[in-house]
């Protein structure tokens, strides 16, 4: 019995794909990218997108070739992809995953042989789709071209550089030279070139006070934000005012009072009112959320409630860097959380800094990210956003069913 | 400004919203409609500029937030369909759809904390949600005409027009999905250093672009409107799994970095 290429024939195909990417999963383990290593991910890419060109032309001659960029195979192929991505979102991604969940390496789903094989199944009929927009591109809506081609370009540029990606995580401290971290799987990595951590500087939002129960020790949704002196909030019943506010403050041991210290650890502290409108009750004193120094302070409102300050939450941190590239030259630079620094192929990304002493850390976690591959990856991202903006400005032309007569 | 303002601008909204709705069903005329309906969605935005200033961010950060512009977008969405495709039905629908909005944040309000963490403070943070929630505004006013074509009373099948009125939403709607995630990629390289990580939320939105995908390359190929409107009406439950789903969700639980 022969089947028509169709639907159930296209399908059965993907079923046979996910038996092949089972089978080899089960007989080699995770699929590894490490083949893929500049420049290896550039031959292969060269050869495969000459590959995918060959199809197209050949398939002039021999039509079984277009099976594999017809419609039934971009539908079916699109279809697979997204039964996998589903499976991907469901599944919790942990390497020591058991059972055959793990078996098929649906918990380490990127380097699954399935995933990769449906992946690369999908961008090959993309891709030979775009050459054929291409060639006929006169007859191709020009949102459809384009977000072909971009989509494309930016997926096989993800597959074919991601052995090219490298993420180095460095613990700076301040005033130290260094050009050592470590990569994403806890190995050594020597950078090419050198970080010395100058200043590390934050800014932290203003102070919010709580109403702390201590017996279920939950605090209140509500809070009072301390913009200013004499600002006032209701909460629980409790109406607090804000007396006096110390950006940095300290309070010295057998004291009740806090008072104006510019000293390393610091705190925010707050004098607060609470009155209770129902019992009459009123207590004042000093709330703080402490440092690495000092303790936290609280306004206990009898036996069981009290106003607490959180840590303040960070506004912006920045650290100071000094790099030194292999030539021996050296400039300074400011990163911060969205504003990375770069240097050749490197980016330099602020992560964190040690919290438990917040805006008096001397010492700054860094990210050094390279990748090589994001230059094309970003010209390809900018044009889908073109692409987009095309497909907006043109929508409402033909409906989609007219658009049969080209796409066969 | 503050959200205890929103139920009167809401109110007054609501009430430009219905009156249009019922013009365009009287088959008024048409600018009539429309114009009652653009003001409703004009004093709905003024609450959201309020808001703005007064929370001196965008207020795009909470779920909360997130559906005060989801209200307006579909109102605003609405309105454009009307004037540009004069289905006199999709005012009822967009009304319905952005008082339903309100309600949840003026019944479950989730507030709504004044900071703004680093990792937000880009000028991606705006257009990125912004563009996504036009796009699921657009995508919610596709799948309840889905429902209606498909359910509906007269058991009538769906004309070549009508059919045309879900491609062409899904078009737009898809386009401003791809928008939204090429904005988010391009700030995800900025922010933590890779455009793309399979976070549990991108992973969902990579669904819910695949699902859309689909319907646009499956419409020239088949004729059976079942498997159309079954395929529009999943692909809105992923972006609903994409967009408050994942924080319920086991196997995203402390993993994203999508969860504010």
């Amino acid at each position: 019995m022969t089947l028509k290429w169709g639907y159930k024939r296209a399908f059965l195909r993907c079923a046979l794909l996910f038996v092949v990417g089972a089978a080899l999963q089960l007989a080699l383990g995770d699929f590894e990218n490490k083949f893929l290593r500049y420049p290896w991910g550039l031959i292969f890419a060269i050869n495969y997108l000459y590959l995918l060109l060959l199809i197209y032309v050949q398939s002039a001659k021999w039509s079984w070739l277009k099976q594999l960029y017809d419609g039934y195979a971009s539908v079916s192929s699109l279809a697979s992809l997204i039964v996998l991505t589903i499976i991907f979102g469901l599944t919790r991604q942990d390497p020591a995953t058991q059972g055959i969940v793990g078996a098929l390496g649906f918990s380490r789903m990127t380097s699954s042989w399935i995933f990769i094989i449906f992946l690369t199944y999908f961008v090959t009929t993309l891709g030979i789709t775009t050459i054929r927009d291409l060639h006929h591109w006169r007859k191709v809506r020009l949102a459809t071209l384009l977000s072909h081609a971009a989509v494309f370009v930016a997926l096989a540029a993800a597959m074919f550089g991601s052995a090219d990606k490298e993420r180095v995580t460095v613990n700076l401290a301040l005033d130290r030279m260094t050009y050592e971290g470590v990569t994403r799987d806890g190995e050594p990595y020597e950078l090419p070139f050198a970080l010395t951590l100058k200043e590390f500087k934050m800014e932290e939002y203003p102070a919010k006070l709580y109403l702390l129960d201590t017996k279920t020790e939950e605090s209140s949704e509500e809070f009072l934000l301390v913009e200013r002196e004499g600002v006032e909030a209701n909460i629980g019943g409790w109406e607090l005012k804000v007396k006096q506010s110390l950006e940095m403050g300290a309070r010295m041991p057998e004291s009740e009072e806090f008072r104006e210290m510019k000293h390393i650890g610091a705190v925010p502290a707050v004098k607060v009112e609470a009155k209770n409108a129902a019992t009459g009750e009123r207590y004042e004193g000093w709330v703080s959320c402490g440092s690495h120094i000092f303790e936290p302070a609280y306004l206990w409102l009898g036996d069981r409630y009290a106003v607490a300050m959180p840590r303040r939450e960070a506004k912006r941190y920045l650290s100071r860097l000094e790099i030194m590239d292999g030539e021996g030259e050296s400039w300074r630079e400011n990163i911060e959380v969205n504003k990375p620094a770069r240097i050749g192929s490197w980016r330099i990304y602020q992560v964190g800094y040690d919290t438990q002493r917040g805006r008096w850390s001397s010492s700054s976690v860094v990210e050094c990210v390279r990748d090589g591959w994001w230059s094309v990856v970003r010209v390809a991202l900018w044009l889908i956003l073109a692409a987009s903006l095309v497909m907006f400005l043109t929508a409402g032309g033909r409906s989609l069913a007219e658009n049969k007569e080209v796409k066969r | 400004m503050s959200w205890e303002h929103l139920k009167w601008f809401a109110a007054a909204a609501a009430m430009c919203w219905v009156t249009g709705a019922v013009l365009a069903l009287r088959d008024a005329k048409q600018w009539r409609a429309a114009a009652v309906s653009a003001c409703g969605s004009l004093i709905f935005f003024a609450f959201i500029v309020g808001m703005w200033i007064s929370l001196e961010r965008p207020p795009l950060r909470t779920m909360g937030e997130t559906r005060l512009w989801y209200s307006f977008f579909l109102s605003v969405a609405g309105v454009a369909v009307y004037v540009r495709w004069r289905y006199k039905w999709i005012l009822s629908f967009s009304t319905m759809m952005s008082v339903v909005f309100i309600c949840i944040n003026l019944f479950k309000p989730e507030i709504h904390s004044k900071s703004l963490m680093p990792a937000l403070q880009s000028p991606w943070f705006v257009p990125h949600v912004i563009v996504y929630m036009f796009a699921y505004a657009m995508m919610g006013a596709v799948t309840l005409f889905a429902i209606y074509l498909w359910w509906r009373s007269s058991r009538k099948a769906p004309t070549a027009e009508e059919m045309g009125v879900c491609d062409n939403l899904v078009r737009i709607g898809w386009a401003f999905l791809t928008l939204g995630m090429v904005m988010g990629a391009l700030w995800a390289k900025e922010a933590w250093g890779d455009y793309w990580t399979w976070d549990p939320k991108e992973t969902w939105a990579a669904a819910t672009w695949l699902g859309y995908l689909l319907y646009l390359h499956l419409r020239p190929q088949t004729k059976d409107y079942n498997v159309t409107f079954a395929l529009l009406i999943f692909s809105f439950l992923m972006l609903q799994m994409c967009w408050y789903g994942i924080n319920y969700l086991p196997s995203a639980q402390g993993v994203s970095v999508h969860t504010y």
